[in-house]
């Protein structure tokens, strides 16, 4: 026998805001739709004495200082896929039934978690910390579990004949009818599900839509339900609206490190990491701005992120207020720790690639570099920045009378110098004559190694020192 | 009496006047009157701050000593805020690791947040006066998560300027990582630091002069001479030939 346990979210919008916002608990917050009317409350509000459903004005009279946020259901839905993936690790077969409820296929699992009871505990403890208001039950179709859990009969059970009770049992209201339809149910004194199942189907079908018949044929079983099955996402892509706008960047960090935490249950569970992170902050006025934090060693930890978006926040002058974040990973990697020496003397603190990750963040990609030697004749050409820490292919044997720094605009020379060595004649590309240098040491009267070189036309430059 | 002397000495209440035991762990530095001078070489650990003019030959008197230190450790060596664009000609020449080797040049990045500020004006005043003074700071912050790490050798600094409490800072995060740093800085500012070894660097016909102004757990000096006759015979006014090649100018 198939079963099946339903898991409805009354305020999924709404509690994920309050979790990732803090101090709003004591705040009245409602979400309100196109119509004006109120679709979830937080617990402030229920306590003011507000309910669902009611009209914007009774609403303010009753509570004055509630704030108002609209429902958006695609945004919702994207948290109702955070949740289901998080309960993936759980429970293999979960497919979304939007905007608000689960349906977890539990026939399957109930062997690997030996019974229902244990199953649902482990369930259980996951959803307590996600910290969303949920109702649940279980029913023998996806129908029946959601109309019990719609009527908060929060059932655990295997036992047939209950659920079917229940199920008759239900009113109108917690099926899935419309409401002209049970309209015409209750004009024809029909109050439960109970009632209505009684009926033969060919009866129904002579006054009633398909619809009706289709539906109540799948609540029953008869008809086969199809269900898409969660597949789990490959990226991290989580939204946060914030509560206030936020001016300063390094009050940032609070709202961030949640989403980065999230990100690191996500990741840890994948076991994997990542390379690259992309941050997009989300101003009124202004194009949102999108920054890419990298660490060149891959990590998962949230505290090792943090640091490295802080650093690069830092220096990031906002031009306004933010009001929303967005985090986004676009791939993850498998996880690969570094071996090190057991009888190292002294233990890192951190690996040269986290090093080079930190030192980017803070300073700019462009900043850190690493410096290889080239094939190359010319002075200028012969030393190239690279990338940092890259193992190059063998370079070529240096030429050891080079002086250690270089100026890329070489300067006229201005005063008295004594050579000691050279010419050294380098002649750029094709050997032209008249790009023809020729190269001395020298030393002027402040004891100072100067790299000087004559040019075609006689004039002297200094092109770099030795020190 | 014996025992008693032993408890003394551990609790570093008593002081022998005439051990000159070393502060610090001593690396060679490749030159043998500058090892016979600062008994062993070079620390190995801690910051070393060197009091000089540009060109004078600072670095060739580093070169083995970096050498030693990068190949003994596999760590980093890190130049931060060199005066000029340093020559891989050179440095590998010396025997230095160019993939083991990192550049920072603070203050680059200025380009990549222009984008940023030309994109929102408003804030383009405000980040600029906030870049102007955070150069030297982001030079010593680098070097400061260098020296931390534990996974660089030695750090190399050109500093306009450094205070006391800052290179305190360094020294306590250079002990932390165990890692050397040298600062490099103009004969000009006098300012005792609180380093592991300070010298000051003065041109010479063969060489250096160099003048041990302040070292660890010894007295100065009289000043003396680092001959470079043997490793850099091209850049020494040999005293044989006496008479330059040729003037220019």
């Amino acid at each position: 026998m198939a079963l099946f346990l339903y898991l409805h979210f009354p305020a999924l919008q709404l509690d994920n805001l309050q979790h990732l916002a803090e101090n709003s608990q004591h705040v009245a917050i409602a979400l309100v739709d196109q119509q004006h009317q109120l679709l979830q409350l937080n617990k402030a509000a229920l306590t003011a004495g507000l309910k669902l459903q009611m009209g914007l004005a009774s609403a303010a009279a009753l509570c004055p200082d509630l704030q108002l946020l609209p429902y958006q259901p695609e945004q919702q839905v994207k948290v109702l896929k955070s949740v289901a993936q998080q309960l993936y690790q759980l429970s293999a077969d979960i497919a979304l039934d939007p905007p608000s409820g689960l349906i977890l296929r539990l026939d399957g699992m109930l062997q690997l978690y030996d019974g229902l009871q244990s199953y649902w505990q482990a369930l259980n403890e996951q959803l307590a910390m996600l910290a969303y208001r949920y109702q649940y039950s279980c029913g023998a179709t996806p129908y029946a579990a959601k109309c019990l859990a719609y009527q908060q009969a929060n059932l655990i059970t295997t036992d047939n004949a209950s659920l079917l009770a229940a199920i008759k049992a239900s009113p109108l209201k917690a099926t899935e009818l419309t409401e002209p339809q049970q309209q015409q149910m209750i004009r024809l004194g029909i109050h439960t599900l109970g009632q209505l199942l009684a009926l033969p189907p060919a009866e129904l079908a002579r006054r009633f839509d398909s619809q009706l018949l289709s539906y109540l044929g799948r609540l029953r079983g008869d008809y086969y339900h199809a269900l898409e099955y969660l597949q789990p996402d490959p990226g991290f892509s989580r939204y946060l609206e914030l509560l206030y706008d936020i001016s300063d960047s390094t009050v940032l960090a609070k709202p961030l490190a949640k989403l980065l935490l999230q990100l690191e249950q996500q990741l840890n569970r994948a076991n994997c990491q990542c390379y690259q992170l992309l941050l997009t902050l989300f101003f009124r006025d202004s194009p949102q701005l999108q920054l890419s934090i990298g660490s060149a060693q891959g990590e998962y930890k949230a505290t090792a992120w943090l640091q490295l978006c802080q650093l690069q926040l830092e220096n990031l002058p906002l031009p306004e207020p933010v009001y929303g974040l967005q985090l986004d990973v676009n791939h993850f990697a498998g996880q690969q720790r570094s071996t090190g020496a057991l009888f190292e003397q002294q233990d890192a603190r951190m690996s040269a690639l986290q090093l080079l990750s930190l030192l980017q963040a803070r300073l700019g990609r462009s900043a850190v570099s690493g410096l290889t030697l080239q094939n190359q004749h010319l002075p200028e050409q012969a030393s190239q920045r690279c990338l940092p820490l890259v193992k190059g292919q063998t370079s070529p044997s240096a030429l050891v009378l080079r002086p250690a720094f270089l100026i890329l605009k070489p300067e006229p020379l201005t005063e008295p110098v004594t050579i000691s060595q050279g010419p050294e004649r380098l002649c750029p590309d094709g050997w032209q004559l008249t790009g023809q240098r020729d190269y001395y040491i020298g030393r002027n009267q402040q004891g100072q190694w100067l790299w000087l070189f004559r040019n075609a036309r006689q004039q002297w430059f200094v092109h770099g020192w030795f020190s | 009496m014996s025992a008693l002397l032993d408890q003394l000495t551990r609790r570093q209440l008593l002081w022998h006047g005439d051990s000159q035991q070393l502060a610090y762990q001593a690396v060679a530095s490749g030159y043998p009157e500058l090892d016979q001078q600062l008994a062993g070489g070079l620390p190995a650990t801690g910051l070393i701050d060197i009091q000089t003019d540009a060109g004078i030959g600072e670095l060739r008197l580093l070169l083995p000593y970096l050498q030693q230190q990068q190949q003994h450790s596999q760590r980093l060596l890190v130049f931060i805020a060199p005066p000029a664009e340093l020559s891989a000609d050179m440095l590998a020449g010396a025997g230095l690791d160019l993939s083991q080797l990192l550049i920072i040049t603070p203050g680059q990045q200025a380009a990549a947040t222009a984008n940023v500020a030309a994109r929102h004006k408003k804030s383009a005043e405000k980040n600029q006066s906030a870049k102007k003074f955070s150069v030297q700071q982001q030079a010593l912050w680098a070097a400061e998560q260098c020296l931390q790490s534990g996974c660089c050798a030695t750090v190399l600094l050109w500093p306009a300027a450094i205070s006391l409490a800052q290179a305190r800072r360094l020294q306590l995060a250079a002990e932390q990582g165990a890692a050397s740093m040298v600062v490099f800085r103009n004969a000009s500012q006098t300012l005792s630091l609180p380093v592991n070894l300070s010298i000051r660097l003065q041109p010479d016909p063969l060489g250096l002069q160099v003048t041990v102004l302040k070292r660890k757990g010894s007295w100065p000096a009289a000043p003396f001479q680092v001959n470079m006759q043997q490793k850099w015979p091209a850049l020494c006014l040999s005293g044989t030939s006496g008479e330059p090649m040729r003037r220019a100018g």
